[in-house]
């Protein structure tokens, strides 16, 4: 049972992907082809980018809410310059020292991490206005093609590196480090795991993700907005939370997050199809997300019981 | 442990190699037109009115029996609207009108939908991408004209307050950007206050109320959206009412009128929720090869004075913040719309729509 909930992630997306079949095949006659699978695959991957990077801090039992920001200050770097390679670099830079400036504010100056990523959030997201005022920017057509190609899933190769980084990450001393911080602070203190280095990295790392996720959306959409990012901040503790990562930390991974973002993708397209009245979209959307918690907690409970 | 995790990888990677359905054909122009409405956000006013004349047009002879309209909704969401856009390609659809998230975030797909042959049309929020066309009304124009009655009524002389909408927003930059060249072009004209009401009547009011003790005598104010609410704040904190230049508020025309008391004098102008319809007609007329590809600006509904006609320009008994430019009026207007039609998105009675587009 306790697996079940660790694999709450690719039970949702296994569903959802199964009623994303279905209901595309009876409502066009066909199965879902080439373009729809490509369709889906990039306009993920930011979403799924961003979602590794939240899963990394609420695994230590924290939130990121200021991944909003970071993404759409990226985004308005990317699109501002066109995405040139070196420029690239230092999208990605930014966005690390965005996340390091959050994790030293939580970790060393001890402020509750819903509090110093609400503010940073409105810092960020002023500095992309201020970067980009007008939505518009370019991105290289060469970026676009190894990144996010509309004919080849290249995108693929990149979710399947960053699938690899987080393999190899979580079996790393700072991977299980991460783990045990989220599990109990205290006890990880006892046993001389500098917690709040550990902190400072994973909000770190959260930037660096959602930078990337920034760079994609700009390869994605072929332009920049400043206000790009604010979706993800519901949209990626959203996909944590149906990938079945806990939020008192310490539970999870960040694949199941990954599966997270791709189920929450693919129900827009089950609600498409289905031809549900656009106006009550949202109702479904939201009653798929309590529905898939509530399977979490039913697992864990259950997990409980056998335990006990 | 791990092998679950690999298996799924590789299920996503064999999903992906092997989708090699085949593309829909271009539908040949023949037969009833399928045409969808994707939306952005659904949650205010303007895009109520602008899906219900949308829905009421569809109902109406001759799109009834021309065009097949289907609508969706994605919210402020650039991804989910995206995904929905490329679910109509599809489908299949043979056009697509687009009121966008951001002008800028859909280029990807509206440039896969148009080389698939779909005729995309953009309007209020459009696309940038040029494959798409565009039908809307000049917003640096908006902004210009709205100041200049704001400086001609002023005598040139006085303080101003500028009440802004939504930063990061093409139309909001320009409305801007228009008043501020007539507003600088004037010496004698001081912006005393530029603060943002968010388009939203509710907003501007608090957001008004909130300045005001710290603002001189105010002799004109410039709205991008939320008139209604600004005048309100004004008249709760027993100011001496200026001059308004601002949106098509029902709540502003009823100021005007004197239907609401203080009468103020005004200028109102709207962008038009009826851009939809307009879009909706170009899309197939575009399809159907009745006209040549090109964009479309259309002009502003405008109404100044104190002459206005009930049922026509204001609406005595719709409640303030409804936008009572769903309709255009005059001898020269573009459609003609019913009260129900923006209410409640039903066919006008026994009306057959005539959208004017005017010369290409």
């Amino acid at each position: 049972m306790r697996d079940l909930q660790d694999r709450l992630g690719y039970l949702v997306l296994i569903a959802t992907a199964v009623a994303y079949f279905a209901v595309y095949t009876t409502s066009l006659g066909r199965p879902p082809g080439s373009f729809d699978y490509l369709a889906i695959l990039n306009t993920t991957m930011p979403l799924a980018l961003v979602a590794i990077g939240q899963s990394l801090v609420v695994l230590t039992g924290g939130i990121d809410l200021s991944v909003g920001g970071v993404v759409s200050v990226c985004v308005a770097v990317t699109a501002a310059t066109g995405g040139a390679p070196g420029w690239i670099l230092v999208v990605l830079l930014l966005g690390a020292a965005a996340g390091l400036v959050n994790g030293l504010i939580v970790a060393f100056g001890r402020i509750a991490p819903i509090l110093t990523t609400l503010a940073t959030l409105s810092i960020y997201t002023g500095a992309a206005l201020w970067v980009l005022p007008v939505p518009g920017g370019s991105i290289m057509p060469e970026v676009r093609a190894v990144l996010s190609n509309p004919n080849i899933p290249t995108a693929l190769g990149w979710l399947a590196l960053a699938v690899a980084g987080w393999w190899v990450l979580r079996r790393t001393r700072f991977g299980m480090r991460v783990y045990a911080v989220g599990s109990d602070e205290t006890s990880a203190r006892a046993v001389g795991i500098p917690v709040e280095r550990v902190k400072t990295a994973v909000y770190a790392l959260s930037g660096l993700c959602s930078a990337l996720a920034g760079v994609f959306y700009v390869s994605t959409t072929t332009a920049g907005d400043a206000n790009a990012g604010a979706p993800f901040i519901l949209t990626s503790i959203a996909s944590v939370v149906v990938g079945g990562v806990a939020f008192t930390g310490g539970r999870g991974s960040a694949m199941g997050a990954v599966a997270g973002a791709v189920a929450l993708t693919l129900v827009i397209d089950v609600l498409f199809f289905a031809g549900i009245d656009p106006l009550y979209q949202s109702l479904f959307q939201g009653l798929f997300l309590v529905v898939a918690v509530l399977l979490g907690t039913a697992a864990a409970l259950l997990a409980r019981r056998r335990t006990t | 442990m791990n092998l679950p995790r690999l298996g799924m990888l590789f299920m996503l990677v064999v999903a992906t190699a092997c989708g090699t359905a085949t593309e829909p054909p271009a539908t040949a122009p023949e037969g009833k037109l399928k045409i969808a409405l994707s939306n952005s956000f659904i949650g205010n006013q303007w895009r109520v009115e602008m899906e219900n004349v949308f829905k009421a047009a569809c109902a109406m002879p001759p799109y009834a029996t021309a065009v097949e309209c289907s609508v969706f909704n994605a919210g402020n969401d650039v991804s989910t609207q995206s995904r929905q856009i490329s679910n109509l390609v599809s489908q299949g659809v043979d056009g697509i009108v687009i009121n966008a998230a951001s002008t800028s975030g859909l280029n990807g797909v509206v440039q896969q939908a148009c080389d698939r042959g779909i005729v995309v049309v953009s309007f209020d929020n459009t696309v940038d991408h040029p494959c798409g066309l565009t039908v809307n009304t000049d917003q640096v124009k908006f902004g210009q004209q709205l100041a200049q009655f704001v400086v001609d009524q002023l005598g040139g002389k006085g303080n101003v307050v500028m009440v802004t909408g939504v930063a990061g927003t093409g139309a909001d930059s320009d409305r801007n950007k228009g008043a501020k060249e007539v507003f600088a072009a004037s010496p004698g004209i001081k912006v005393v206050a530029e603060y943002s009401g968010m388009w939203d009547s509710a907003t501007a009011q608090r957001v008004t109320a909130a300045q005001l003790p710290s603002l001189p005598k105010v002799d004109g104010v410039w709205v991008s959206g939320g008139t209604d609410g600004v005048i309100k704040a004004f008249a709760d904190a027993d100011r001496d009412m200026p001059v308004f230049g601002g949106e098509a508020e029902n709540g502003f025309r009823k100021y005007m009128a004197g239907t609401l008391t203080p009468q103020v004098t005004g200028m109102s102008i709207g962008q038009p929720p009826y851009l939809s319809v307009v879009a909706l007609e170009l899309a197939r007329a575009v399809i159907k090869k009745e006209r040549e590809k090109g964009n479309l600006t259309i002009p502003f509904p405008v109404v100044t004075g104190s002459a206005l006609t009930p049922g026509e320009t204001v609406f005595p008994d719709l409640p303030d913040s409804f936008f009572a430019d769903f309709t255009d009026s005059g001898p020269d207007a573009i459609l003609i719309l019913c009260q129900e039609a923006a209410t409640d998105g039903t066919p006008c009675p026994g009306k057959t729509l005539d959208v004017k587009l005017g010369a290409p």
